[in-house]
């Protein structure tokens, strides 16, 4: 009978997780290019061998995992403060709370369109305010730099709010006799915050990581408006990459090679993550 | 004395803090708003055409062009709340199920759909796309909401799977005794105690679906079946002659602006979706 | 049977209630019949639908040519779809569609460069049997080429386009001729204060700094082979480090490595630059009321070293008939009518687009109306066509990176251009691979 009831939502999870995957490992042993009329010919390894070969693979490899280390330890140092912020009460703290949420809540491509206005060279605000205080103004999508910066505030912007309100979902659960017993015993309010505070939402910062590092590391939708993987794309990440080689070079098979590569990375890291999390426990029991 | 430094100081570092967070926040959609009644040549003028130059022009544009801004409202609309009912009707059965269960298969399952929770989908579009080829879904606001409610699916069982573990079992077994069939107690007794459970689930996949981009940026070609968010990416690279900053700013508003009401209307509800699946995952 | 019972007790109506019900079904029966009679004879007469997906500014520019032959035709009607202005963006949507399997057009307006891609792909109907002999006869030499691959004709162009440099009359009394005619100048007027700017062109990494690439590598005498060869050459070298020295001599902003058309036709438009490289359709824009150079703006070729003849990117846009269309002969009608003479002659007079018929361009009368159109014809004379390949897109795409790191620093010219060499060279034993099999 349960699993009557399981049967049509898992059927439909396995079509849309399971069956792609299977699909890739299938496509990435095709040769299915404009080449060979779009139709797959097997071809064995070579897509494999290509793209252990593959520089432009690599870089963006470690241009998306530096994006996504970035970006979510800094969304994971500004929600911090945004959740203590939130936490202590003061009049106004609910509105405050839901406008600070406003902009998760924006879908990606409409702000990533405000973005390239307001960073825009030599138009936007931010090259306005630059140039009435006499400086050159900062050409941010034209340079690998200050592109590569862009992206991350763009992306900081939009989610830390996120994290805030996880991390603030786990203050709430910390009692508060704990911080109370502390200042009895003569505690200050800042040792408070390492000693109890930081161990007690250590699952809540682990959550709160292990979500956006996925989610960063998969980035796609800033990119493609933003800066459309340029200049010199240094913004380029794995997603992007993967796609253009299926809808602009019509490449299927090594498009799904691209993919299961960032799905097997996506793992190593996953695991990665795992083991430190485990040295973390064992270093501090 | 009650304004000693003493109590003053925290008070005005916090001020401060707020304040710095609402200008963080706020700023770049306030700016896109102003942007989006400025008059072109007032936009170039940099800081020095700050004063006259305010036009609704940029919105009439954006309205009136074709197809108008609104169809991509509706389109998203119409996916957004589909997609969700789809997701529910099938997530609640499941959820239900599963917290019935305390077997190996509970602890698979549940292993599975948080893996797929955090999995990043955008590497899932070419084989949905061959989907949507191979199946003739292409082009069709109804087919799309197949493969979000599956990519939604993971979370909503997540939360509700949790919601469902909260309810004391004597209720159900009081109603079972009552002789109350599987579906009246799913009905009467369980569903209006996990509502608000529902509700935020509902939400989370509304904002999923509206705001979701690749999937959709591959399904759908047709320019009068887009929705908001490959809309979006089709408008930035739309400009003829010169770069239309206004209009452009236009659609961001455009486009922000039902989500910004959904928030601030269900913001409680949200916020509590969120929170939810952070404590009990 | 509420209606029955009505029936039978309405007093003075004759009928049972059963023969009423009869009656009734046949007049139902009746009445669907005629419905379906009258619904498939409106079928039969609904006019044949021909879609056409095109860049927004030909279907701004094409408008009023399609309305006026939807008035002539009764059995045949044309509907415009406006895509965007892009060129990779519409292709993106063509593609998107037709990888869907259904797509919903009959023929397509496309860039020079997708040809050999979309005819690999079988998306396009060969064009031999349904025009007869030699279709691109009447066409000037330089718009004949890129619309026949591997024998067979898959595309009729509508409008020529070509790469062009815009210069200030007011500003010099000729424009340079060389590279360093170009940076002289550039330096002299903007140290008089005249222009913030020398030169503004199109430094994104798109395809547009393939184009503006192309012209500078044949004006150092390389040049960029059909088979995609030629990237890792000293002339290659050179093109790249004249566009990055432009930059850092400050001649060239530093946010050109961001800029597409509309960003340095605003530049330009807006007094600040003494050049501008882009295509054919800026010349109207500059005309217009919001210009601040209307009247001052000559056009020429791209500078080119002593000795090398200039050259100008072929951009030309062309009709192709998809595959998958289900009216094939009327598609062609359309082709043909939109790539005809009449209408080769209004895209002139009204939008200032090139044709692409020698017939036109030998017309005194319209050479009077438009003076820009000897120009244009010099400059088709001169085309640099980027290669035929159906893989080009990677090709360009390899290249651009490899620039885009050169004008933003990153990279040395030389290193730059000998792995784009590298690449390209790779790619195309690849796809010999891949073909071979």
């Amino acid at each position: 009978m349960s699993l009557l009831l399981m049967a049509p939502a898992l059927l439909l999870l396995l079509a849309v997780f399971l069956w792609p995957m299977l699909d890739y490992a299938w496509l990435s042993l095709q040769a299915q290019t404009v080449f060979t009329g779009l139709k797959p010919v097997p071809v064995g390894l070579a897509n494999w061998e290509r793209l252990l070969g593959d520089g432009r693979f690599w870089q963006d490899a470690a241009q998306t995992l530096r994006f996504a280390v970035v970006s979510v330890g800094l969304e994971l140092l500004l929600g911090l403060a945004i959740a203590l912020l939130l936490h202590q009460s003061w009049r106004g703290r609910g509105l405050v709370r839901s406008l600070s949420l406003l902009p998760w809540a924006l879908p990606t491509t409409v702000m990533a369109l405000g973005w390239r206005w307001i960073l825009n060279d030599p138009n936007g605000p931010i090259n306005g305010v630059m140039q009435s205080l006499g400086l050159p103004s900062l050409p941010f999508l034209a340079s690998t730099q200050l592109a590569w910066l862009a992206v991350v505030l763009a992306d900081t912007w939009k989610t830390t709010p996120f994290v805030a309100l996880l991390l603030l979902a786990g203050l709430q659960m910390i009692p508060t006799d704990l911080y109370e017993a502390f200042a009895l015993e003569g505690g200050r309010p800042w040792q408070g915050l390492r000693r109890i505070t930081l161990p007690l939402l250590r699952p809540y910062v682990l959550i709160a990581l292990i979500f956006r590092l996925a989610q960063a590391l998969g980035v796609f939708d800033l990119v493609a408006v933003l800066t459309g993987g340029g200049p010199a794309s240094s913004t380029e990440t794995l997603a992007l990459y993967a796609y253009l080689n299926a809808m602009r070079f019509l490449d299927f098979g090594y498009s799904a090679t691209v993919m299961l590569g960032m799905f097997v990375l996506l793992l190593a890291s996953a695991l990665l993550l795992v083991l430190a999390q485990q040295r973390w426990r064992g270093a501090r029991p | 004395m009650s304004s000693s430094p003493l109590r003053q100081r925290p008070a005005l570092l916090r001020i401060s803090m707020v304040a710095l967070l609402m200008l963080w926040s706020l700023a770049p959609m306030l700016w896109q708003l102003y942007t989006s009644l400025r008059t072109p040549e007032s936009l170039l003028a940099g800081l020095a055409g700050l004063g006259g130059g305010w036009t609704l022009a940029n919105y009439s544009a954006v309205l009136q062009a074709d197809p108008p801004f609104g169809v991509y409202l509706l389109n998203s609309t119409v996916v957004g709340a589909l997609s969700t009912l789809l997701t529910l009707a099938l997530a609640i059965p499941c959820a239900y199920a599963l917290s019935r269960r305390s077997d190996l298969l509970k602890l698979v399952i549940g292993g599975g759909l948080l893996a797929a929770a955090v999995f990043p989908y955008v590497l899932l579009f070419l084989a949905l796309l061959q989907v949507a080829r191979q199946l003739g879904l292409a082009n069709n606001l109804l087919a799309l909401c197949l493969p979000y409610a599956g990519l939604s699916l993971p979370l909503a069982v997540l939360l509700l799977q949790a919601a469902f573990a909260d309810l004391p079992v004597e209720l159900e077994e009081n109603a079972l005794l009552e002789g109350f069939s599987l579906g009246q107690r799913l009905r009467w007794i369980l569903l209006p105690l996990i509502g608000p459970a529902v509700v935020s689930t509902g939400l989370l996949v509304f904002l999923f679906s509206w705001n979701e981009f690749p999937i959709a940026l591959t399904w759908l070609s047709r320019s009068e079946l887009l929705t908001l968010a490959p809309a979006m990416a089709r408008i930035a690279g739309s400009s003829v002659f010169t770069v239309p900053h206004g209009a452009f700013a236009a659609a961001t508003v455009l486009g922000g602006v039902p989500l910004l009401a959904l928030l601030l209307i269900f913001q409680r509800q949200i916020v509590a979706g969120l929170t939810q699946g952070a404590i009990k995952g | 049977m509420q209606s029955a019972a009505l029936g039978g007790s309405e007093p003075g109506c004759d009928l049972r209630p059963a023969a009423r019900q009869a009656w009734f079904a046949v007049g139902l029966g009746l009445g669907l019949a005629l419905a379906l009679l009258w619904g498939g004879l409106a079928w039969a007469g609904r006019p044949t639908t021909v879609r056409l997906l095109m860049p927004a500014p030909f279907a701004d520019a094409t408008a009023e040519l399609v309305e006026s032959f939807n008035r002539e035709h009764r059995g045949l009607r044309i509907a415009v779809t406006r895509g965007p202005f892009e060129t990779e963006s519409v292709s993106d949507l063509a593609i998107s569609s037709l990888l869907l399997g259904d797509s919903p057009y009959d023929l397509l307006l496309m860039d020079v460069t997708w040809t050999a891609k979309y005819a690999a792909a079988g998306w396009l109907l060969p064009l031999d049997d349904w025009l007869g002999p030699e279709p691109l006869a009447p066409l000037v030499a330089g718009a004949r080429a890129g619309n026949i691959i591997d024998g067979n004709l898959w595309r009729v162009p509508m409008v020529a386009d070509m790469g062009l440099m815009y210069w200030r009359t007011d500003l010099m009394a000729a424009p340079p001729r060389t590279p360093t005619e170009l940076v002289a100048i550039s330096e002299r007027l903007q140290r008089q204060g005249k222009v913030r700017w020398g030169y503004v062109w199109q430094g994104r990494q798109y395809e547009g700094l393939s184009c503006v690439f192309l012209e500078m590598l044949r004006g150092f005498g390389g040049n960029w082979e059909s088979s995609g060869e030629g990237l890792g050459t000293p002339a290659a070298t050179k093109a790249a480090s004249w566009l990055r020295q432009l930059i850092v001599k400050g001649i060239s902003p530093a946010a050109v490595a961001n800029f597409a058309e509309p960003e340095a036709l605003q530049s330009f438009e807006a007094g600040e630059a003494a050049f501008m490289r882009n295509w054919p359709y800026a010349w109207q824009e500059l005309q217009g009321p919001s210009s601040r150079v209307a009247g001052k703006v000559g056009v020429t070729m791209m500078v080119a070293e002593v000795g090398e003849p200039p050259a100008a990117t072929q951009g030309s846009w062309g009709l192709s008939v998809l595959a998958g269309s289900r009216h094939p002969a009327e598609a062609v009608q359309v082709l043909q009518a939109l790539t005809g003479e009449a209408s080769q002659r209004l895209l002139v007079q009204r939008w200032g687009y090139s044709p692409t018929l020698t017939a036109l361009f030998d017309d005194p009368a319209l050479v009077a109306e438009r003076p820009l159109l000897p120009i244009l014809q010099n400059a088709l004379e001169s085309v640099a066509l980027r290669p035929l390949n159906p893989g080009y897109a990677q090709l360009s795409d390899i290249l651009q990176r490899q620039l885009s790191s050169v004008i933003t620093g990153e990279l040395e010219p030389a290193l730059a251009m000998e792995r784009a060499g590298r690449g390209s060279q790779l790619l195309l034993e690849a796809s010999g691979r891949g073909s071979e099999q």
